[in-house]
C-alpha cells in the first residue's frame, strides 16, 4: 500500500522552543489515525508542515507522494484548530467560494453543497449569513468545507471540541464513513478517548516527540492489565480484606467499588480466582486500560500514585476558556 | 502560483468590499449625486437671492455741494446701466479665473443677470438745516411697524449725512470732511456697497470740480490696461494659464490618486486582519498558499480602488466637458493617473498587507500604520513648492523617491509646466522597481506574519521575519 504521508526525522524550532523533534512517522493509504497527546505536545505543528503551512527546519516529508502538501492541496481536506469563518458571508457562498477555491468546478457545485447541508441537518441556512449560526453549526459548516472537494487525505485538527454529544456522534459517523470509502483520515485529539472510539492507529505525541505509534489493538495488548475491578458484596469495607489476597500490591476505592493493583508479574486470571475464593463478590473484572492510562504510564516510565494523577490533571484538564477567548 | 487561486481570492476580496451597499453607497453614488446635485444647488443659492431693495434715501447735504450729484448717481436708470456694468467685468474676470469655457461663463452671467436685479431708489434731499434726530426717529418707527418691508419705494433705507467740508477744505492744513450712513437693518449687501459707493463717487466728483481737475483725464492715467498674457511655447503662443486654474488640476489628480490608492489599501489591511482574527487564515491556507492569497488580496483591492478612480476621474471629465474646458486636461494625463495609481497602490498595499498580516486586531495595527499615513502625508506638504516650481531641484528629486514619487510625479505632469517625457518614463521605471522591492518586503512579513498570534510586533520585530522567510 502507498503512503498518504510519510515524516523522516522532522523537526521544527519556534525561534528557542523546539517544537517538534525527530518525528518519524508513515501513514498508509485508506488509514485512520488518531494524533493523541495533551495541549502544546506538538500535534498542530506537526499537522501544519504535514499542510505546509509551516516548513521543517529539517527532515523529510512527503504528503501523497509530492514533496510538499502545495502540490496536491486540492486532494487535502483540512480543518484546522483555529477555524474561522468569514462571519459577513452568506453559508452557501462560503462553501462555494471554499469549493472553487479548492479547484471544484462551478457547475453542480451549489446541488453539492445542499446536499451536505442537508446530510448535516442544516438545510435551511443556505441563505444565512455564517456570524448567525451558533458554534456548532459553524463548525459542522467548517468540516463541510474541509471534504466537499472529496479529497483523498482528509486531516481533522481537534474536530471534536466543542459539539455536543448528538453533534460528536454525527461527525463520527461522517467521519468513519469517509474512512469506509477508503479515504486516509488524520484526525488530532486532546481528548483520548475520543480516538479510542475512531481510530484503527494511534500516534502519541509529547513534548514534541513521537512517544507511540501502534495499532490500538496492539497498543492494549503491549499494556497488559495490572488492575482488577472489585466490588465485594460486602462493599467498600472489605478493602483491608482484599489487600490481604496473595498478588494485591494495592487497593483504593473508586466510585463505589475497589481498584486493584497486582504486583508485578502476577497473572490477572490467578488473582481473579483467589479473589472469588476469598469473598463473595458481585463483579470482578480487569480493568481495561485507556489510551489516558497508556500515556500517563509512557510519560511517568510506569510510576503509579500521587505524581502520575497530578500529571494526568495537569495533561488532561479540560481548558475551561479555550476557543471562547477569542469569539 | 496558480492562476485561478488568485483570481478566486481577488473575486472574493472585491465582491466581500465593493459590492456592499456601505461601499456602493458612500464611495460611488454619493459623491455621484453631490456632483450631479451642485448645478442644481448653485441654482438653489442664486434663486435665494433675496429680492432687489427698493425704498427711499434721505440725503443731509451739509455742504449743499454733493446732493445733485448724488441724485443722479443714485437714479434708476443709472444703477440699472452700472450693473450691467459690473456683470460685463465679472464674466471678463471669471474668464481668466475658472476653468470654464466662455460660452458657459455667458450663460452663467446671464442666468446670474436675470436673477439679481438692481436696486431700486428714491432720492429725497432733506435740505441742509434738516434734523437728523427727526429722520432717524421715522426710520425707527418703521422698522418697529415692519421690520420686513423693504420694497416699498415709502421704505427709508438709509440717511446719508454728509459734512459740509466734505468737498471743500475749510483751511489748506486740515483734510476734507467726509459722510456717515444710518441704515436700516438686514439691508443686502450690493445695495450697501451701491448706496456708499455712489456718495464716494458723488464727493468725489464735487472735489475734481471743485479744484478744477477733468476727472475723465485722471480715469485716463491712471487706467493701466493690459491684454491677455500669452506664453511663448516650442509650439507657439498659447493663454498663459492664471489663477486657479493653475493649481485645480494637480490638486485633483493629487487627490484621486491619494483617495483611490489609500481606499484600497486600507480595506486590504481591515481584510487582512479580519481574516486573521477570524482565523479563518488558516482555512483558506489550506486551500492556496500565502503568495497566492497576497497577490489575490492585492489585486482584489486594486480593482476597488481601480473602479473608485474610475468613477471619481469620469466626474471630473464631466464636469471639464460641461464646462469646455477640456483643453486643460490631455487624455495622456488621464492615462498617467492610472499608471501611476497602480504604482503607488501596490507600494502601499504591500505595506498594508504587511501590517495587516503581522497583528491580531485592528487596534494593534495603529501603531504601524502612524508612518505609512505620515509618509501618505507628505505630498499634501509638497503640493505649494512642486505647483509654483514642477521643474525645481526639489520637485525632480522628490518625484524620483518612492513611496512619494507617483504623487509628485502626477502634481508634475498635470502642472502647467509638465516634466520632459523621459523623466516621466524614468520615474515609471524607478517606481516599478520599488514595487518589486515592497511586494517582496511584504510577501516575506506577510507568509511568516499570518499564523502569528499573540504580541504585536514592533518594525524590528518585522525586519527579524523578513530575515527568518
Amino acid at each position: 500500500m502507498s503512503q498518504a504521508v510519510s515524516m523522516q526525522g522532522v523537526r521544527k524550532t519556534f525561534g528557542s522552543k523546539v517544537a517538534v523533534e525527530g518525528i518519524d512517522l508513515t501513514i498508509p493509504e485508506g488509514s485512520i489515525y488518531g494524533f493523541i497527546g495533551p495541549n502544546g505536545a506538538g500535534k498542530t505543528t506537526t499537522i501544519r508542515m504535514i499542510m505546509s503551512i509551516l516548513f521543517p527546519d529539517r527532515g523529510e516529508l512527503s504528503v501523497l507522494g509530492k514533496k510538499s502538501a502545495v502540490e496536491s492541496k486540492d486532494r487535502i481536506g483540512y480543518l484546522p484548530e483555529e477555524r474561522g469563518i468569514y462571519k459577513k458571508m452568506k453559508v452557501g457562498s462560503f462553501l462555494m467560494h471554499m469549493g472553487r477555491l479548492k479547484g471544484l468546478d462551478r457547475h453542480g457545485l451549489k446541488s453539492r453543497v445542499m446536499e451536505w447541508l442537508e446530510r448535516v441537518e442544516l438545510a435551511d441556512v443556505y441563505k444565512k449569513k455564517c456570524e448567525e449560526l451558533s458554534k456548532g453549526m459553524q463548525q459542522k459548516v467548517q468540516f463541510i468545507a474541509s471534504v466537499l472537494h472529496e479529497p483523498d487525505l482528509i486531516i481533522l485538527d481537534e474536530p471534536f471540541s466543542g459539539l455536543d454529544p448528538v453533534n460528536m456522534r454525527l461527525l463520527r459517523s461522517l467521519i468513519d464513513e469517509q474512512h469506509a470509502n477508503g479515504k486516509t483520515v488524520i484526525f488530532s485529539t486532546h481528548v483520548m478517548h475520543q480516538a479510542e472510539q475512531n481510530c484503527d492507529h494511534i500516534v502519541m505525541i509529547h513534548q514534541g516527540r513521537k512517544v507511540l505509534d501502534d495499532t490500538l489493538d496492539d497498543i492494549r495488548a503491549r499494556f497488559d492489565p495490572r488492575a482488577l475491578h472489585v466490588d465485594p458484596i460486602a462493599g467498600v469495607g472489605q478493602a483491608d480484606a482484599v489487600a490481604r489476597v496473595q498478588g494485591v500490591a494495592h487497593v483504593t476505592p473508586v466510585e463505589g467499588a475497589l481498584e486493584v493493583v497486582l504486583d508485578e508479574g502476577v497473572d490477572p486470571q490467578l488473582a481473579m480466582r483467589s479473589l472469588l475464593e476469598a469473598m463473595p463478590m458481585n463483579r470482578v473484572e480487569i480493568k481495561r486500560p485507556s489510551l489516558e492510562d497508556i500515556f500517563i504510564e509512557i510519560v511517568t516510565g510506569g510510576k503509579r500514585g500521587a505524581d502520575a494523577e497530578q500529571l494526568r490533571a495537569e495533561l488532561f484538564a479540560e481548558p475551561t476558556n479555550e476557543g471562547e477567548a477569542e469569539s | 502560483m496558480k492562476l485561478s487561486k488568485i483570481s478566486r481570492v481577488a473575486g472574493r476580496e472585491f465582491a466581500s468590499t465593493a459590492m456592499t451597499k456601505g461601499f456602493i453607497i458612500g464611495a460611488l453614488i454619493m459623491p455621484a449625486a453631490i456632483g450631479a446635485l451642485m448645478p442644481l444647488v448653485i441654482l438653489l443659492t442664486m434663486s435665494a437671492q433675496p429680492p432687489a431693495d427698493s425704498g427711499t434715501i434721505y440725503i443731509l447735504d451739509r455742504s449743499a455741494d454733493v446732493t445733485d450729484t448724488l441724485i443722479e448717481r443714485l437714479s434708476p436708470e443709472n444703477v440699472e446701466e452700472r450693473w450691467a456694468e459690473n456683470f460685463d467685468q465679472a464674466k471678463d474676470r471669471a474668464k481668466s479665473m475658472l476653468p470654464a469655457g466662455e460660452e458657459k461663463i455667458e450663460q452663467g452671467i446671464a442666468s446670474a443677470k436675470s436673477i439679481i436685479k438692481s436696486p431700486n431708489f428714491r432720492t429725497i434731499p432733506a435740505g441742509p438745516d434738516a434734523d437728523i434726530d427727526e429722520l432717524k426717529r421715522e426710520m425707527q418707527a418703521q422698522v418697529a411697524a415692519d421690520g420686513k418691508a423693504k420694497g416699498d419705494i415709502e421704505t427709508v433705507l438709509a440717511i446719508v449725512d454728509i459734512d459740509a467740508d466734505s468737498t471743500r477744505k475749510v483751511n489748506d492744513d486740515e483734510g476734507y470732511g467726509g459722510f456717515q450712513l444710518f441704515l436700516r437693518p438686514k439691508l443686502n449687501d450690493e445695495t450697501v456697497s451701491e448706496i456708499r459707493g455712489s456718495i464716494r463717487w458723488s464727493i468725489r466728483e464735487r472735489r475734481y470740480a471743485n479744484a478744477g481737475i477733468d476727472r475723465t483725464q485722471v480715469v485716463e492715467i491712471t487706467d493701466v490696461d493690459e491684454r491677455d498674457s500669452q506664453e511663448i511655447t516650442e509650439d507657439g503662443e498659447k493663454k498663459a494659464s492664471t489663477g486657479i486654474t493653475t493649481f485645480i488640476i494637480p490638486m485633483v489628480s493629487l487627490i484621486l490618486l491619494l483617495i483611490a490608492s489609500m481606499t484600497g489599501g486600507q480595506y486590504l489591511l481591515t481584510t487582512t486582519v479580519e481574516e486573521k482574527s477570524n482565523r479563518v487564515v488558516e482555512v483558506i491556507l489550506s486551500a492556496c498558499s500565502p503568495m497566492e492569497l497576497m497577490t489575490g488580496k492585492i489585486l482584489g483591492q486594486m480593482f476597488v480602488g481601480l473602479s473608485l478612480l474610475v468613477v471619481y476621474s469620469w466626474l471630473g471629465v464631466f464636469a471639464l466637458i460641461y464646462m469646455e474646458r477640456m483643453d486643460l486636461i490631455s487624455w495622456s494625463t488621464i492615462v498617467l493617473i492610472f499608471v501611476f495609481f497602480i504604482l503607488a497602490y501596490f507600494m502601499f498595499a504591500s505595506l498594508m498587507a504587511a501590517i495587516g498580516s503581522a497583528v491580531n486586531e485592528m487596534r494593534e495595527a495603529q501603531s504601524l500604520m502612524t508612518p505609512v499615513i505620515l509618509l501618505m502625508m507628505v505630498p499634501y506638504f509638497f503640493f505649494m513648492p512642486v505647483i509654483r516650481a514642477p521643474n525645481s531641484m526639489l520637485s525632480t528629486v522628490t518625484s524620483f523617491i518612492p513611496p512619494i514619487s507617483p504623487f509628485i510625479m502626477i502634481m508634475r505632469i498635470a502642472s502647467n509646466d509638465p516634466p520632459p517625457v523621459w523623466q516621466t518614463a524614468l520615474v515609471i521605471l524607478v517606481n516599478a522597481v520599488a514595487v518589486v522591492v515592497f511586494l517582496w518586503f511584504a510577501a516575506k512579513v506577510f507568509r511568516v506574519g499570518l499564523l502569528m498570534f499573540g504580541k504585536p510586533p514592533n518594525l524590528r520585530t518585522l525586519i527579524k521575519w523578513v530575515r527568518m522567510a
